[in-house]
């Protein structure tokens, strides 16, 4: 896979046969490969819906129960959980730095970076992660190192589906913060879980909770020519498409439930970014990879709205799949996830919403320790952040050994992912976390 | 159930991109379609012939890709090969290929002529001349593949995605794959490489040194194999039939074969690859006609750009309003999101994708006729419209506002 490896919805749809195969059934779970993406709840009947099977790439399913009954779960305040996605599998060695090991330099050869920013004696940050360090420095960086998941797959898309699931039963056909939103805001609020990026995200997919998606400053304002009539009329006119009530699950009845919720969504989301509600010019550039700079310009309006989001979710951003070239890319790439941080928050401090507010990072997996030539292949286990001021800033997990490589030369993982996602819903959004991950995972004592 | 003429319709829009009144009208039944949508006896309007670049400056000139994809959508809207320019785009997303890496948009313009070559053709001619095309190899990081610096990501990908699919071999298998891949590199015009091999500028070279000529057992094949001896133990392998034509049938029918319905047309794709043989056993199986594959699928921007062009002419400025609201759609020839190809089905009704559906009406030229609720739907290629969006386009003033309601209504979303 190449440059910008965000999903993928190749693999598997949702077909009217799917939809039509398991009215009534249990919500099962579908195996890796099974992205039944939209925007709303995955199943927007309150029916469950089991994955037909026979679809190439789901070769197995299993019936595991991973409905949330409606409002279990208290309410977060008004707290907002920012995740950023890189696309394609960060390199965990690359950003946070074992430079106090021989065999970091024996490993990477001319991929070695020679001049981390110190942090312990033991690891470094990645030169271009200024703004990370400075933070680091004052307390609000939590650094988890050694993540990953047992038996882990080399494939994007595998990888990404276990990522996107956190649910101890696998790959799922919702994500964990579908999970999340369902239990606490159902479909009540169009605006509680926010995809920036190309199109909606499976971490934010639940049964019920609806998902809006974005791109950018321009909000959801169509860009209409001034000849047309009735221009600002026209998504009112629009809204007539959709009946009070839904009672099949045709494809065409899928449409008329998108339309009605982004009609719902359109007015709130323009007002929260000050974007006019039709427009003849200025067409939205598209992300065609995900752009960070828009991206968190998006997220720090919202954030700082008096309506701010539960879950924001950044992704689609990242070149991160640097099996060659990756001197260059990589550097980029951190340098923009820097400069994005930097932005973030000098937002969220002068607006004054530091306090309530949680970046964490995310990305499907770590890259391979031996240096190919020009790059590096899939690896398992790495590193990520928890920035914040309610953060216990420092150091967790483990770094994993680099002179015990399993048999494909990769890493092997100390940290489960899923402990970092039940330290977040149950340190920070206050949710019982082996409710949303299906079991418990160890709790890391990441806030202050 | 369906009029005749949705059924009809229904096979143009499946089995091609057109379906507008007159070609409707120019069939008596969904089965008489079918035969039109399937005939190649018509000539191909014929891809443009470019210069391969020499310097620099022409490397990177973008008006290349403009010129091949104002060719492509033109064959799109008119050309009379139809199942071809369908199967030109399966293709295309299936072995996605990104100008944002390549960077050489002549490089790109060479794949789609590979593409184009063998779209009706042979599955297997096919995907050996991808495994060694000079887009693909610098986009999956082949030229980066060598005996003493394995790259895995084409070695991957193309059992993943292009042919077994998950589930069907080993990571001992992608090392394997990835060694029989070795040695390839891409003469670039006035590269070192070019001199020293003297060979055409921008063609894919075997390197011999730089392969890896050691023994490497491969899906139970063992032997010092190449590219070549590679692609032709995962085209003996019996799942690539199975995966690659049950995406096909979900491509044409908007749902997975059942398991039976799956082994039937792999076994009728393995014999010898051919796509059109192919094709007809997906079109002859019972689901293509029925009513559940009937306006099943979401339509794609690229179906409901063509589909509007088509149904309303687009004036002089077709090619560059159709690339601006493509891009709005974060879906462009050439620019596919990720080697998994372009988004389709539920996924496509986002509310960024939903709101700027509204945008393609500016593809219509501003002297829109006022036409009444049916002839509107009709133009489009949509006969059993519902009660409510029957009233909904009914209410708003005939013209631009009338025809924007029109392109965003349900039953333009489904296909």
């Amino acid at each position: 896979m190449s440059d910008s490896p965000y999903p993928l919805s190749k693999c598997t749809s949702v077909t009217r046969r799917r939809f039509l195969a398991g009215l009534g059934a249990t919500v099962a779970v579908a195996s890796a490969g099974a992205y039944g993406i939209s925007v709303w709840g995955r199943n927007p009947a309150g029916n469950g819906i089991p994955p037909v099977g026979s679809n190439a790439t789901t070769t197995t399913t299993s019936a595991t129960t991973t409905t949330i009954p409606g409002g279990t779960i208290p309410s977060s305040g008004n707290r907002t959980l920012v995740v950023i996605e890189m696309g394609g599998g960060n390199d965990g060695l690359n950003t946070v730095v074992p430079h106090g090991s021989a065999r970091y330099f024996d490993l990477r050869g001319d991929l070695a970076l020679q001049d981390p920013i110190d942090l312990d004696g033991e690891v470094g940050l990645h030169p271009a992660l200024g703004f990370l360090a400075e933070r680091y420095a004052t307390g609000d960086v939590a650094i988890v190192d050694g993540i990953g998941y047992p038996d882990p797959d080399l494939s994007h898309f595998a990888s990404m589906a276990t990522w996107w699931s956190g649910h101890a039963a696998g790959s799922t056909a919702t994500g964990w913060l579908g999970r999340y939103l369902d239990a606490t805001v159902g479909t009540e609020d169009p605006l509680a879980g926010v995809a920036i990026g190309p199109g909606p995200t499976p971490a934010l997919l639940g049964d019920t909770a609806f998902q809006t998606s974005v791109q950018d400053m321009t909000g959801l304002s169509p860009r209409i020519p001034a000849w047309v009539d009735s221009r600002d009329e026209l998504v009112g006119m629009w809204q007539g498409f959709a009946p009070a009530q839904f009672d099949s699950d045709t494809t065409l009845d899928l449409v008329r439930r998108a339309i009605s919720a982004t009609a719902r969504a359109q007015t709130t989301m323009n007002d929260l970014l000050g974007a006019p509600s039709v427009s003849s010019t200025g067409a939205p550039r598209g992300q065609q990879r995900g752009n960070l700079e828009q991206s968190i310009e998006v997220a720090a309006a919202l954030v700082t709205s008096p309506a701010a989001p539960r879950v924001i979710y950044i992704h689609g951003w990242g070149d991160f799949d640097t099996h060659e070239g990756q001197q260059n890319r990589h550097g980029d790439m951190m340098e923009q996830l820097d400069t994005a941080l930097r932005t973030l928050f000098a937002a969220i401090e002068s607006a004054g919403v530091a306090d309530r507010t949680l970046v964490v990072t995310t990305s499907e997996f770590g890259r391979r320790p031996a240096f190919n030539g020009s790059g590096t292949d899939h690896g398992t286990a790495a590193s990520h952040f928890v920035v914040g001021t309610p953060v216990a800033g420092g150091r967790y997990g483990e770094s994993p050994s680099l002179s015990s490589l399993d048999r494909r030369g990769n890493l092997s993982h100390t940290v489960d992912y899923r402990s970092l996602y039940a330290s977040i819903l149950a340190d920070w959004l206050g949710a019982p976390a082996d409710l949303v991950l299906g079991e418990e995972f160890e709790i890391l004592p990441l806030f202050a | 159930m369906a009029s005749e003429q949705e059924r009809i319709s229904h096979v143009f829009r499946r089995l091609g991109y057109g379906s507008q009144p007159d070609l409707i009208q120019s069939v008596d039944s969904a089965e008489d379609a079918i035969a039109a949508a399937l005939d190649l006896s018509s000539a191909a309007i014929e891809t443009p012939e470019l210069d391969p670049p020499l310097d620099e400056d022409a490397i990177r000139d973008r008006s290349q890709t403009r010129i091949v994809l104002a060719h492509w959508l033109e064959q799109l809207v008119s050309s009379p090969r139809r199942i071809e320019e369908r199967l030109v785009w399966f293709w295309h997303d299936h072995f996605a290929t990104d100008l944002r890496k390549v960077k050489v948009p002549y490089l790109m313009y060479l794949q789609h002529l590979t593409v184009r070559r063998h779209a009706t053709g042979s599955f297997a001619d096919l995907l050996h001349a991808i495994a060694v095309d000079p887009a693909m190899l610098i986009y999956l990081d082949g030229t980066q593949n060598a005996a003493d610096a394995l790259n895995e990501n084409f070695g991957r990908e193309v059992m993943e995605l292009f042919t077994l699919g998950r589930g069907n071999y080993t990571e001992d298998d992608v090392l394997a794959a990835s060694r029989a891949f070795t040695g390839w590199i891409v003469l670039r015009a006035g590269g070192r490489a070019e001199r020293f091999f003297d060979g055409e500028p921008w063609s894919a070279r075997f390197v011999p040194f730089r392969h890896d000529s050691g023994s490497k057992t491969l899906l139970g094949t063992t032997g010092d194999l190449d590219a070549t001896d590679a692609i032709d133990v995962l085209l003996e392998h019996e799942s690539t039939a199975a995966h690659v034509g049950a995406k096909l049938f979900h491509e044409l029918i908007g749902f997975w074969p059942d398991p039976a319905t799956e082994q039937r047309i792999a076994a009728v794709f393995r014999r010898d690859y051919s796509v059109m043989a192919l094709v007809e056993a997906i079109v002859d199986d019972s689901g293509f006609l029925s009513e559940e594959a009937i306006r099943a699928r979401i339509r794609s921007p690229l179906e409901k750009a063509v589909g509007i062009v088509q149904a309303f002419g687009g004036g002089g400025r077709v090619a560059g309003g159709l690339e601006s609201t493509l891009r709005t759609m974060s879906y462009i020839p050439f620019v596919p999101p990720s080697v998994a190809g372009f988004p389709e089905g539920p996924r496509l009704l986002d509310p960024h994708r939903m709101i700027h559906t509204f945008d393609f009406v500016a593809l219509i030229p501003e002297s829109i006729p006022e036409l009444s609720t049916p002839d509107l739907m009709n133009r489009l290629g949509l006969y059993d419209i519902s009660e409510q969006s029957r009233r909904v386009v009914d209410a708003a003033p005939p013209g631009g506002t009338r025809t924007a309601l029109a392109i965003n209504s349900p039953e333009y979303h489904v296909v």
